[in-house]
């Protein structure tokens, strides 16, 4: 036990390696995310805030490299493999076969994983003895600000990525930011699956206001919506509201989280 | 007695005869025309309006709209993230019948970054069809709707921020064509208003950013019609020729501006109001609430430029709100001369 508080001791002390080294080890380093009370940006003041135990996170996305290792030890997840309803036609179509990323996308292999499902993602968490971050764990996660680049806002920053075309190549993990945690590429690089990316719309038209999703076409009057933080997460919610579990999106991966061992006494 | 009955007799054959003329005029026979066949519509970029519907029935129309996020050119040297439907601002133009049983594919294309849908105004159903077409990146949403009332409609994006996708582009014209179509004109033509916000100033060179406080004061740097300034002005002018009727399909995509729609040197002989059924004739400018059409026709009697503005004229002058038809032919000097 006190191995364990050693090591995570030691994960929490660490903060951003420099930004160009690129390292990413045969297990994956999590670092600890503080918790706190989550409140989504949407709700009204008398909404009671989500309380978010500390966990640990996944310092950066899995890669296609860490995703080949999980599809080579569980054959069920390889693209001709697969079942339809667990993930679509999408599923991993940049992969030349089932157990090759290929040669000619070797500069992808540190970049994240995409056109994986929900259900791919929470399978490899679990073969990791992980899980999927909730949105709250998430939102709490990527809302840290930038410790290591020049910025003026956190969602000046994210809109710069939408107002970009998307990359022929996707970029490596580790070269966007990192953030006060020791996380990177919360924004910027992907968008990335949470457990439970659906939980908070019911509906998919914004403004649809026959229910709680009233203050999401609000916005715009809403105290909690008037300033421009809001704005990127209105699409991060839009976006998740599209989705269905068995999806693979070519910008779309993920992380994975773990419970603190204390959480659990 | 037997008067009674007759009379009775003669109120119910009445109130049939009542049922049967209003079925005839209303949208009610529009539901009751039987569908027979089907076909992909024909879909247009602006300025270009896809040809009149010869149909006299009504039938099943395929509509494939892709969404594609890319940037495009503002102004000669600005350029903006835009999101479109089809490629282009204003979206691509689609034309139905009344009657017609229309199927909407919503491709959003794998590279874009965001969920899309859209929201057509000649929809009857729960979001105009936004909740239906909502649409990841690399999937396709499919809905069906029955084109019940004739007129010109604008459709848009409705994902959230709804003002952000709309601000960015997401907006065109759906014509559904009454089945008494519209006399046959000259040339048709289309038409989009609509206003973007950045953080540069106009005018100012490179690739430029939504500015969302602007968007919400309502102060667009930009006020332009069919997506760029000078889209059709200039070499791009819509042409025309002495003594021909024009058409003109204009929308406005806001997200904000309501416009004092009016063309220099023309009196419209006629005008659709908001794209519907009501004729209002001779008359100079005509008011097009955001989110809303009409169908603008004018013979043009006199060779020359006759530019397209919103009167609201610092728009035009200092925004860039302006579309030209150029006109050739002879000149009738009865009509206008100099001296």
């Amino acid at each position: 036990m006190k191995v364990v508080f050693a090591i995570l001791f030691f994960i929490s002390c660490l903060s951003c390696e420099s930004q160009s080294k690129i390292n990413i080890a045969a297990e994956k380093k999590m670092v600890k995310v503080k918790g706190g009370k989550f409140k989504t940006f949407y709700v009204s003041k008398t909404d009671k805030p989500l309380l978010v135990e500390p966990f640990l996170m996944d310092e950066c996305a899995v890669t296609n490299k860490e995703f080949l290792e999980f599809v080579k030890a569980n054959p069920a997840w390889s693209k001709s493999k697969v079942k339809r309803l667990f993930a679509d036609s999408n599923y991993l179509k940049h992969w030349k076969s089932d157990f090759e990323i290929g040669e000619s996308n070797k500069n992808i292999y540190n970049s994240p994983v995409v056109n994986v499902s929900w259900f791919a993602a929470i399978a490899y968490c679990n073969w990791k003895n992980k899980r999927l971050p909730n949105l709250a764990e998430w939102e709490i996660a990527g809302n840290a600000p930038p410790q290591n680049i020049q910025y003026t806002s956190i969602t000046d920053y994210i809109m710069k990525w939408y107002e970009k075309p998307s990359l022929p190549v996707l970029p490596n993990v580790k070269t966007t930011y990192c953030n006060t945690y020791g996380l990177y590429d919360m924004h910027g690089l992907i968008w990335e699956w949470t457990f439970d990316f659906n939980s908070f719309i019911s509906t998919s038209d914004s403004r649809n206001t026959s229910n709680n999703d009233n203050n999401l076409f609000c916005a715009g009057a809403s105290i909690n919506v008037t300033n421009r933080e809001d704005y990127a997460a209105f699409l991060r919610y839009g976006f998740r509201g599209s989705l269905r579990g068995n999806y693979c999106i070519s910008s779309l991966g993920f992380r994975c989280v773990k419970d603190l061992p204390s959480n659990k006494l | 007695m037997k008067i009674k009955k007759n009379i009775f007799i003669l109120l119910a054959f009445i109130a049939a005869a009542f049922g049967i003329s209003c079925k005839s005029n209303g949208t009610a026979s529009a539901a009751d025309e039987k569908v027979t066949g089907e076909e992909i519509a024909e879909l247009s970029y602006a300025p270009m309006v896809p040809k009149p519907i010869t149909r006299n029935h009504p039938t099943h129309v395929i509509v494939n709209l892709n969404i594609v996020e890319r940037v495009m050119k503002l102004a000669d040297s600005t350029d903006y993230m835009f999101w479109t439907f089809g490629g282009a601002v204003p979206g691509q133009f689609i034309r139905v019948r009344e009657g017609d049983e229309v199927q909407i594919n919503l491709a959003n294309l794998a590279a874009n970054k965001l969920s899309h849908s859209i929201d057509l105004h000649a929809v009857s159903g729960p979001g105009g069809g936004a909740e239906a077409s909502n649409v990841a990146p690399g999937q396709t949403s499919t809905f069906h709707f029955k084109a019940l009332n004739p007129g010109l409609y604008v459709y848009h994006c409705a994902t959230a921020p709804v003002p952000m996708h709309i601000a960015n582009g997401m907006y065109g014209l759906i014509y559904v064509q009454p089945k008494e179509a519209l006399p046959k004109v000259d040339r048709e033509y289309y038409i989009m208003q609509s206003e973007f916000y950045t953080k540069g100033n106009f005018g100012l060179k490179g690739l430029q950013e939504f500015d969302e406080q602007k968007g919400i004061n309502e102060q667009p740097n930009y006020v332009v019609f069919n997506g760029s300034v000078n889209a059709n002005a200039g070499k791009n002018a819509l042409p025309a020729n002495v003594n021909e009727t024009v058409r003109l399909f204009v929308g406005n995509g806001g997200p904000n501006l309501v416009s004092s729609f009016h063309v220099i040197g023309e009196i419209f002989d006629k005008v659709y109001l908001e794209g519907g059924e009501m004729v209002n004739r001779n008359f100079g400018t005509t008011l097009i609430p955001s989110g809303g059409a009409a169908i603008v026709e004018m013979k043009m009697d006199i060779p020359g430029v006759y530019n397209i503005v919103d009167h609201s004229i610092f728009r035009t002058f200092n925004k860039g709100c302006l579309a030209q038809i150029k006109v050739k032919g002879g000149r009738d000097t009865l009509i206008f001369r100099k001296n």
